[in-house]
Parts: C-alpha cells; structure tokens; sequence
C-alpha cells in the first residue's frame, strides 16, 4: 500500500489537525505516503476557468504518473474533481492532446492511468474492515455518530465510483468499526454548503447549519467528516454560533481519522483533537473505561 | 576628490532613501482597519512588541532564525538547492568584499590589500560572487517558470553584481601590467638613487609581477638583476606579494598584455578605477530603492517572524510589518514557481495570478497607482484564483507572511468595489439577462449554448431534458428559498429547458446558475441523464469567458 498523498490546497493552512490525523493513522495502518509537489487539484478554477482546472488536475495526476504512484487524497473536493478530470479528459481525447502538448514543457505526460482513491476508501478496500477491527484497541461505547457522505465522493456516482449512491455504507462501515454506532439522519447525503460560500455566503451557513441542526435532530453525539471543506463549514459556523450550539447545533465535527486513531490506541494529541472547533476532545468522554 | 564626493553622495542617498522607505513603511495602508494606525502609533506598537518578545525569551529563536534563515538561507533549500548554492555565492562573496574593501582596512592595522591574505581572498570572494551571479541568471533564463516572471530589475540588480566584479578584476588586471603605475610606485615609496635603478627594479617586476614595459626600456641581464633583487627588497616585498596570488586578475592581465602600451597611453587603470568606485557607490545609493534593499529588510523581517505568530501581533505592529513587506520581496520568484494554481496562467492570460507579481501589484494598490477599473479586475482576477494553500508563505525565503497580505488584499479589493470575480461576473450576467427575460418569447432564437464554450461533452446533454422537474426537487438551493421562482431566476429544470430554446445569456443569468452547490444531487437524480451540475458549470466559465473575465482560449 504506497500512495502520493494529495493534500489538497486547504487542508496545510485551514486543517492541520485532518493532515496530522491522517498521516498519524494511515501510518499506523501500513499504508506508505509519498508526498509530491501537488498544484490544485482545479477544483476552484473550474467555475470560471475549465481548461486551467483541467490542466491543473492533469498535471497532479502526470506527477503521480511519472513515479508510477497511484494518488489518495484527504479531501472530497479534491477526490471528485480529479476523477471527473480522468472523465473529461477520457472523453474527449483531443483535450488530453492539447493538455499534454503543455505538459510536455516539463517532462509530464498524462495518461489516465494513475488511481485515484479517498483515503476513506484506502482504509475500507486496501487496509479492509477485518484489520482494521483488530486495530481498535479501545472501541467507544454509547458513541451515536452522524455521518456526512460528502457530495463530490458520492456524486455523479458513474464518475466518482465510491459507493452506491442511494443507498452508501462505506462511512458506516467504518465508523461501525470503532465501536461507534451511525444514526439515521436527514442530512446523510446532503451538501455542506461550501462551494458557495464566496458567491453567496448566507446560502452557505445556513446549508451547514441545516446539517448541523438535523444531526442534532437525530440525537447524534458527533457528526463525522471526511472532507477538508465540509470541516472548513462546520468549524466556521461554530466560529459564528453563540452560545446556542448545546440546544440546536450536534457538538462537534470530528474528522473519521480521528476517531478511528483514538479508537486505535493513539492520544488526542497525536490525532490533533485540541485543534478542531470546538475542541474535539470531548469525543474522550465516549472511551470504554476500563 | 572625485571619490570622496561620490562616497558622501552615495551615503546621502542612501540615509535619505532609508528615510523615505521608514516613512512609506508607517504611512501606508494595506487591509481593512490598517487606516487608523498613525505613523506614531505602528513605531510604538513595533517597539512595544520587540521589548515583550525580549522579555518572554525569544530571543534564542529570533538568533537562530537570524543565523539558520538569515545567514546560511535555510528556507531557501525548500524551493531549490540550486538558488540556495547561488544565493549563498552571492551573499557570502558579497559579504567578503565588503568587509575586505570598507572594513578591512580600518578594523585591521596591518592590512595591505596586495598582500596575502587579502590579495588572494579578494579574487576568491570576487569570484564567488560572479559565480552566483552567473548561475542566477543562468536559472532566470533557462527555467521557464523563473523566466516568466523575471523582470528588467532582476537582470539590472545581478548585472550590476557582475559589474561590479569584473570591473575590479580589469581595474587589477590593467595595473598588474601597467608600466606607468610601476613609475608611479616607484615615485612614491621607491629610494632609487641611482642612474639606472628603474631598469634595475623593472627587471625583477618585469620578470616576476608582470609589468609589461615598452620595448627596450628595460633591458635584461645578470648583473641588473642582482641590483634590482636587492631594491625590490628594500622598497616593495613588504607590499606586494605576487600577483598571481591574484587568481583571477592575473589570468585577465596576462591576456591583456599586447593592449599594455595602449592601456596606458589612454590611462586606463585611473579610468577603470574611477569606474569601479562609482559602480559601487551607485549601486549603495541605489539600495533603498532596489531589491537589494533586503539585505536589512530580509534578516529583520526574519527575526519578527521568530518572534511570535502573526495572529499575535498588534494591529498597529502589522500595519507596519505588512509595509515593510512590499520592500522586503527580493522578486526570486520562488513563491510564483511553486504555486498552486500556477498552471492557470496558461490559460487566464494575466501575471498577477502569481503570487510574485501579485505582491508587485499590491504595492501599486497601496501607493494608489492601480485605480482604474481594467488594473483593478486583473489585481482581483489573481486574487481570488488563489486557494489560499499557504505554499508560498511557507517557502518564502524571507519570510514574508503572504497568506496574510492575501487576505488583506481581499479587502482593500472589495473596499474599492471589487469583490470576487465570480460574484462580479455572476451580476454582470445576471444585468445582461434581466431586460431580456420580460420580453422573453420575442427573443428566441436558435444560437448561444451551442455555440457556448463545449469544452466538456457532457454540457449538451440537456438536450435530453423533458421538463420533470425532478432536479429543481432534487436541489437544496431551491428547498433554501421560500420563493425559489422570484429569489433564483430560473429553477434548475428550467435552465436546462432555456437552453433547449436557445437563450443561453438568460441561463447565465439566473441566480440559480451562481447559487449552485454543486452538489450533483440534480445530476444524480435525472432520469434522462442530463448533466445537469456539469450544464451549470459550463455556463458560469461561459458568462466568463463573453465578459472577457475567463480563459483567452
């Protein structure tokens, strides 16, 4: 299990503590990251500027290429732009054509051969549930968790091909493992307002703070994120939320590589739970004393 | 006479340059809020500051970023070992000269620059620094993502540099084979007293310093010789060593030989000489106003980075610091070679996309000379096509706090009026589309989409579309709205059906083509396997590209 790490633009100034979680717990799993000099996955261009967000993707993805290395990456954003790059440029070859004529300035050729997976679906398919079951030292106990699917992992579902679209399990599945038990909840597949945010940012907070009420709804303990954006949202609207978060909003984000790390024996301070908004350590008090 | 008014001059400048960059330092205004901090109010702020990070001990981390950063470059290794090795030939060779030309001489007594030590370090560290230099301009040219954003200035500053050494490395080599500087010497501190004694003297300097004499001035021979040793030996071994110590001069006055007569008839070492002092002193004065100007800055603002985050600092103190950064940018370009978003300037023809030419740009900003509407949509266009991934303020050799400028630069932006570009060309479509929407059944017509941008196969299939309205069901922009006709335009089935009538502009105005979440529901939903999330982006990088805001392609 070898890896490029594609960390994505957000997560080294705005999630830290997901980048700490990650590589602390994907090492411990055996899984080897290799870290590349990544550009944008083209993610933000693509509203106003197809072709620079096309290049962009390609060149990460003929960087991974040129090592032979398949790409895993933290970020949904990240994940579904890059796969439906791969689409767009396996639709129309003559784009991969052109695309590859600039790419050769620097050595780089894209061929569409790269795999490209969610870090979530390293742990479920490479690692797989089994293993990891034996990893968990410390399971939670009474722990609800309400869990966020990330619309650019789950849709278009025929592009991103990471779980079924109607009906996903694979976030379940891993929270299952720690020992946490998933709720039913309204917002489980919808979207958390983020790529809006800068073109109407009213639409965007109450987006999330939808989600964030209907996880509370659903009497979960703690919504779990697996996407530097979808944290971005929640943490933000925490950052502009008065006192009122015990009696409307779920308590807290918590990143999936945090609570499986904790539920693996690793400290709060290795998993970076002090740096969540609100501070993610409260998900201690869900530890099975012994 | 010349020397001394140059030097005062250039010393002048240099005071009255400084003076001017302190003030523009406590004057200017970048990011909202930064106005209301008087020049009085940033100099005691900063002062303040320094005194709490001397008290709360960190002072051992401002040493070391002063040492690791500062002198030995560390952060320059994280954007390539190549510009470190260049950089620090350059800084070190620089170092070197300076101290052996203006310091040497006054800190140590028995320092006699033709003798070694000296003579040789000077030609070593002249060399270094032409090496730098070279391999600087080397990369300037050659690496095509340094080559696009060098400017005129970046060449200036390492031709100066080049300058500078070579036009020492002539001035030595023409006096090493100058007979008229051997007479000269031989004036001034030779006891020659008698007939004869030159020739004598001009023998040894013939023969062992290279000084090429006109022919038949000095004649050869044993006897001579003797004579001559002996005069050397009284008048001029306490000062010279031999010039081929002068590894570098020596070289170049040997090749200049057969010029030697003519060197001297034109005087050719006063001139170069007077060349060499006025290229320096010029480029002294020159400093404030050049990038050179971080050999202070540079350190400085190092040290402040040590000294605590940024988040800690005063306002009134980043004020100050947010200034001092526009100056302290030594334009390397390694922030631009590394950025994120890089690639889009082959498609989005506009520089200040990079974050090196971003930075130039917010300096025209803060000195108020980029005010018309064209600058500023270019300024803001690399504004906001920046992710914010913070590899540029993490490279940055000096340490300049980019992300933080970034932002701030967000600001002045929208304080001007110039919010982000999506936004702006959202409205400026939603403007172009309203007249035309109450008159909609007079304007149909069959072009627009299909002559849109097409880059992606999947946009035409809304052709597909049969009017569900299973995607506006679908879709939590409309469910946010409690009247989703009147607040968004067109609901998303009814894009989807604009399109098929040919009125792209009135898809590309409608809220709802700006309000997208992109969260694919509708596409997912579609039972006709129309686009729908993918028919919606193409428009927006369409109204783009009509308003001339999107690619050049």
């Amino acid at each position: 299990m070898r890896y490029a790490l594609f960390l994505g633009c957000k997560i080294p100034s705005y999630v830290p503590h997901y980048e700490t979680a990650t590589r602390r717990v994907l090492g411990e799993l055996g899984v080897e990251l290799v870290d590349l000099e990544f550009p944008c996955c083209g993610y933000p261009m693509r509203h106003l500027y197809f072709r620079s967000y096309l290049l962009s993707a390609a060149r990460g993805l003929a960087l991974a290429e040129a090592r032979d290395l398949d790409i895993t990456t933290p970020c949904k954003c990240c994940f579904g732009s890059l796969k439906r790059a791969q689409r767009f440029l396996a639709d129309k070859p003559e784009l991969a054509r052109e695309l590859n004529a600039e790419l050769a300035a620097e050595g780089l050729k894209y061929q569409g051969k790269a795999r490209v997976k969610h870090i979530l679906q390293v742990m479920h398919g490479d690692v797989g549930l089994p293993d990891l079951k034996k990893r968990v030292v410390r399971p939670y106990e009474r722990l609800k968790a309400a869990v966020l699917y990330g619309c650019h992992a789950v849709r278009p579902s025929e592009v991103t091909g990471f779980d079924d679209p109607g009906r996903p399990h694979l976030i379940d599945d891993l929270v299952e493992v720690t020992g946490a038990t998933p709720v039913p909840w309204a917002g489980r597949l919808s979207c958390c307002g983020a790529p809006v945010r800068e073109r109407n940012e009213d639409l965007a907070l109450a987006t999330i703070r939808r989600r964030l009420a209907e996880a509370r709804e659903a009497k979960a303990d703690i919504l779990v994120i697996a996407c530097a954006y979808s944290q971005m949202q929640a943490e933000w609207a925490y950052s502009l939320a008065g006192p009122e978060p015990q009696r409307e909003l779920i308590e807290g984000p918590v990143l999936y590589p945090q609570l499986l790390g904790l539920s693996m024996g690793l400290s709060a301070r290795d998993l970076a739970l002090e740096r969540n908004t609100p501070n993610g350590e409260y998900l201690l008090s869900f530890m099975r004393r012994d | 006479m010349l020397f001394s008014v140059a030097l005062y001059g250039a010393l002048a400048v240099l005071v009255l340059g400084i003076a001017y960059k302190l003030k523009f330092w406590l004057t200017i205004s970048i990011g909202h809020g930064s106005r209301e901090y008087s020049p009085g109010r940033r100099l005691a702020a900063c002062l303040s500051g320094l005194g709490r990070s001397l008290a709360s001990r960190r002072l051992g981390p401002m040493l070391a970023a002063l040492v690791l950063d500062g002198l030995l470059q560390r952060r320059s290794l994280g954007h390539s070992p190549w510009a470190w090795a260049a950089h620090m030939l350059i800084f070190w060779g620089m170092m070197g000269l300076i101290f052996l030309h203006a310091l040497g001489p006054v800190l140590i007594p028995s320092f006699t620059a033709t003798l070694n030590p000296w003579l040789f370090l000077r030609n070593l560290f002249g060399v270094l620094l032409l090496a730098g230099a070279i391999m600087a301009m080397w990369r300037r040219l050659r690496l095509p993502g340094l080559k696009r954003t060098t400017h005129w200035a970046d060449r200036a500053a390492l031709g100066i540099l080049a300058f500078l050494v070579l036009s020492g490395f002539a001035l030595e080599g023409a006096k090493i084979i100058s007979a008229h500087s051997f007479d000269q010497m031989v004036e001034e501190y030779g006891s020659l007293s008698e007939e004869g004694d030159r020739a004598a003297l001009g023998q040894v300097w013939r023969e062992r310093y290279g000084v090429v004499f006109p022919a038949g001035q000095v004649p050869a021979g044993q006897e001579l010789m003797e004579r001559g040793l002996e005069l050397h030996q009284d008048s001029c071994v306490d000062c010279h060593d031999r010039p081929v110590w002068a590894f570098a001069s020596w070289p170049l006055a040997r090749a200049m030989t057969p010029l030697a007569a003519w060197l001297d008839a034109v005087e050719a070492t006063a001139w170069l000489w007077r060349l060499h002092f006025l290229a320096a002193f010029a480029a002294l004065a020159l400093l404030p106003f050049t990038k050179f100007l971080h050999i202070f800055t540079g350190p400085l603002l190092l040290m402040i980075r040590a000294a605590g985050p940024r988040e800690e600092m005063s306002p009134a103190a980043r004020a100050l610091v947010r200034a001092m950064e526009l100056d302290v940018c030594t334009h390397c370009g390694a922030c631009s070679v590394h950025c994120s978003v890089a690639e889009a300037v082959k498609h989005v023809p506009n520089l200040n996309i990079l974050p090196s030419e971003k930075l130039l740009a917010l300096g025209r900003l803060a000195r108020g000379k980029a005010s018309s509407g064209q600058v500023l949509e270019t300024v803001r266009q690399g504004a906001y096509l920046c992710t914010s991934c913070l590899r540029c303020t993490s490279l940055c050799p000096v340490g300049i706090d980019l992300q933080d400028l970034w932002a701030a630069m967000k600001d002045d932006l929208a304080a001007v009026g110039f919010g982000p570009t999506t936004l702006a060309v959202a409205q400026k479509a939603g403007e172009a589309a309203g007249p035309s929407r109450s008159a909609l059944p007079a304007r149909v017509r069959n072009e627009g989409f299909q002559n849109g941008l097409g880059l992606s196969v999947q946009a035409e299939t809304f052709r597909g579309c049969y009017q569900c309205a299973t995607c506006s069901n679908a879709c939590p922009v409309v469910f946010s709205y409690a009247d989703p006709r009147r607040e968004l335009d067109l609901l998303p089935h009814q894009i989807m059906h604009t399109l098929g009538l040919g009125l792209a502009e009135e898809a590309m105005g409608a809220r709802m083509t700006w309000y997208c979440l992109t969260c694919y529901r509708c596409q997912q939903a579609c039972p006709q396997g129309v686009r729908v999330a993918e028919v919606l982006y193409e428009l927006r990088g369409l109204a783009a590209a009509r308003q001339g805001q999107g690619e050049s392609c």
